[in-house]
């Protein structure tokens, strides 16, 4: 079918203005001084230096990671059972249960992270890392529950049947036929997952504290304090790595489905 | 025996993430609704009452559910002729677009609104282009307004309108549109008369979460537009954190919950039930 070039325009468009930013931020954080400009003046790699010598950027980069990681396998390890209970039982409370793992998707973040600042670190006296970290899995919950439960829907249980009556247990035929079968989408949820831990703001937002900061966090702390094109080079690193694991992930297992 | 065996496994299987979802998740939030009728006589609506009454308060509210509205109708603008095009494209091109539409959505959100400052700045890429090209005679402030927060929203959000629209209009087959076309519909008539209508499903789901992500996001209005133009999110945490007002806090936080959920419950009601 003939389609217009009114069509073609818009696309292009489309494309330009999601992207368009990027392209802008990647060759400005190669400025040769220090006014942040685009065009930039000069070239120079000195902002990517200083990236790695900012020590705030260190410290932060590696409180993400651990918290990325502890909240991810904690949101699939639990999530997990409940995707699994949800597609293979018929149970009453069945809709509760999908609502309420699906709630923390719609609730507002910033919202669930003012309530744990307030009840938890403030009058409960909560380490920082742990409220982050309870925070971080909870809102990590939904894609965990939704994308291996979307493949388990597509996975026979035809053949989890024959595990089973072959003699196996149920969680032996989980751990040994199914979980095997859903590698793809536990890569997928997990790629998801992290991502969406690694640059959360809105939970994190009232429970850092004194010492304990994520890297978004800090990022956001610094350019309050400095307009330089540090900022820029740290953000173009961020850019270059997300896009890096986007495409792999969507080539591989077709990432934007589960999102 | 069975079904009791039955009742036990799956109790077994929900009851560890049901826990921490009610300690971690549900419990502060009660306490955050709680709180925020609490009253030391008993219970009152009084502070909602002046949250409303409060011009600065009803004004923020206001403008960000105008904001919201104003991102979810660009999004469904633009999104509708990318989504069309993606949907049509051969699988191996269709995941190239794919993975470009989603990277504004995956990128850490600092970085992302960071080269909007660079691009809107008074100095700004845009400004010296426009003065550069004669169109404007000195720059015009962009950063630290309305405009600022609706271009930085529509970037984050539109990839969401775009994934929704496409996977609606998967579902359309091309036969449907080659009959408008061949019983002599035009092209925006075969737009409005079919397309449209079978991809309302996604057009609806994907307005959904463009509008409750409008509302509710705080890096960008945080950066673009600053204290000068507040939403409800930098409302709430310039009241929690700056000024340590904490009830004035819950009540917005309570308006954002209230308000999301809402949205949220009405637009499923909307949603067609065929698909």
């Amino acid at each position: 079918m003939k389609k217009s070039p009114l069509l073609y325009t818009a696309f292009i468009i489309v494309f330009t203005f999601l992207l368009g930013p990027f392209l802008v931020i990647l060759i400005a954080s190669f400025s040769g001084d220090a006014s942040m400009a685009f065009p930039p003046k000069g070239f120079s790699v000195q902002w990517f230096q200083k990236v790695l010598d900012v020590r705030m950027f260190r410290d932060a980069f590696w409180t993400s990671l651990q918290l990325a990681v502890a909240s991810t396998l904690t949101a699939l390890v639990l999530g997990t059972p409940v995707a699994y209970a949800l597609v293979r039982f018929k149970f009453r409370g069945q809709n509760v249960v999908e609502i309420l793992f699906s709630l923390p998707a719609i609730v507002p973040e910033l919202v669930l992270g003012f309530g744990l600042l307030q009840y938890f670190a403030l009058r409960m006296n909560m380490p920082i890392f742990p409220g982050l970290y309870f925070g971080h899995t909870a809102i990590l919950f939904p894609y965990a529950v939704r994308v291996v439960s979307t493949s388990l829907r597509n996975f026979d249980p035809a053949i989890e049947e024959a595990a089973i009556s072959l003699g196996a247990s149920r969680l032996k035929s989980f751990l040994l036929v199914v979980m095997p079968n859903l590698r793809a989408a536990f890569l997928a949820a997990f790629i998801l997952a992290f991502i969406t831990s690694f640059n959360n703001v809105s939970v994190s937002l009232f429970l850092t504290g004194p010492g304990v900061a994520t890297l978004p966090i800090q990022m956001l702390a610094y350019m309050e304090m400095y307009f330089d094109p540090t900022i820029a080079a740290l953000s173009s690193i961020i850019i270059v790595i997300t896009f890096a694991i986007v495409q792999t992930a969507e080539r591989a297992f077709g990432i934007s489905q589960h999102i | 025996m069975r079904q009791l065996f039955q009742t036990r496994t799956i109790l077994l299987l929900i009851t560890p993430a049901l826990s921490f979802l009610a300690l971690f998740f549900l419990l502060p939030l009660v306490f955050v609704l709680a709180d925020s009728v609490r009253d030391p006589g008993g219970l009152t609506l009084q502070r909602y009452g002046d949250f409303l009454a409060q011009d600065q308060t009803r004004n923020v509210y206001l403008r960000t559910l105008q904001l919201g509205v104003i991102v979810t109708g660009l999004a469904a603008l633009m999104g509708y002729p990318a989504a069309y095009l993606i949907a049509r494209m051969p699988a191996n091109r269709r995941a190239l677009a794919m993975s470009l539409v989603i990277l504004p959505l995956l990128t850490n959100p600092v970085a992302r609104t960071y080269a909007w400052l660079v691009i809107l700045g008074r100095n700004g890429f845009f400004n010296q282009a426009m003065v550069g090209l004669g169109l404007i005679a000195e720059p015009i402030r962009i950063i630290y307004t309305e405009n600022a927060i609706v271009i930085g929203l529509l970037q984050l959000f539109l990839p969401l309108m775009v994934l929704t629209l496409v996977s609606a209009m998967e579902n359309i087959p091309t036969d449907v549109e080659e009959a408008a076309r061949s019983l002599g519909a035009g092209g925006l008539q075969t737009f409005l008369r079919v397309i449209l209508p079978l991809s309302a499903d996604g057009l609806v789901l994907g307005g959904t979460l463009v509008f409750t992500g409008s509302i509710t996001a705080y890096v960008t209005p945080a950066i673009l537009g600053g204290t000068r133009v507040l939403m409800l999110a930098t409302l709430l945490q310039q009241r929690a954190i700056v000024l340590l007002d904490w009830s004035g806090a819950t009540i917005i936080a309570v308006v954002m919950i209230m308000t999301t959920l809402l949205i949220n419950g009405l637009l499923r009601q909307l949603r067609p039930r065929s698909v």
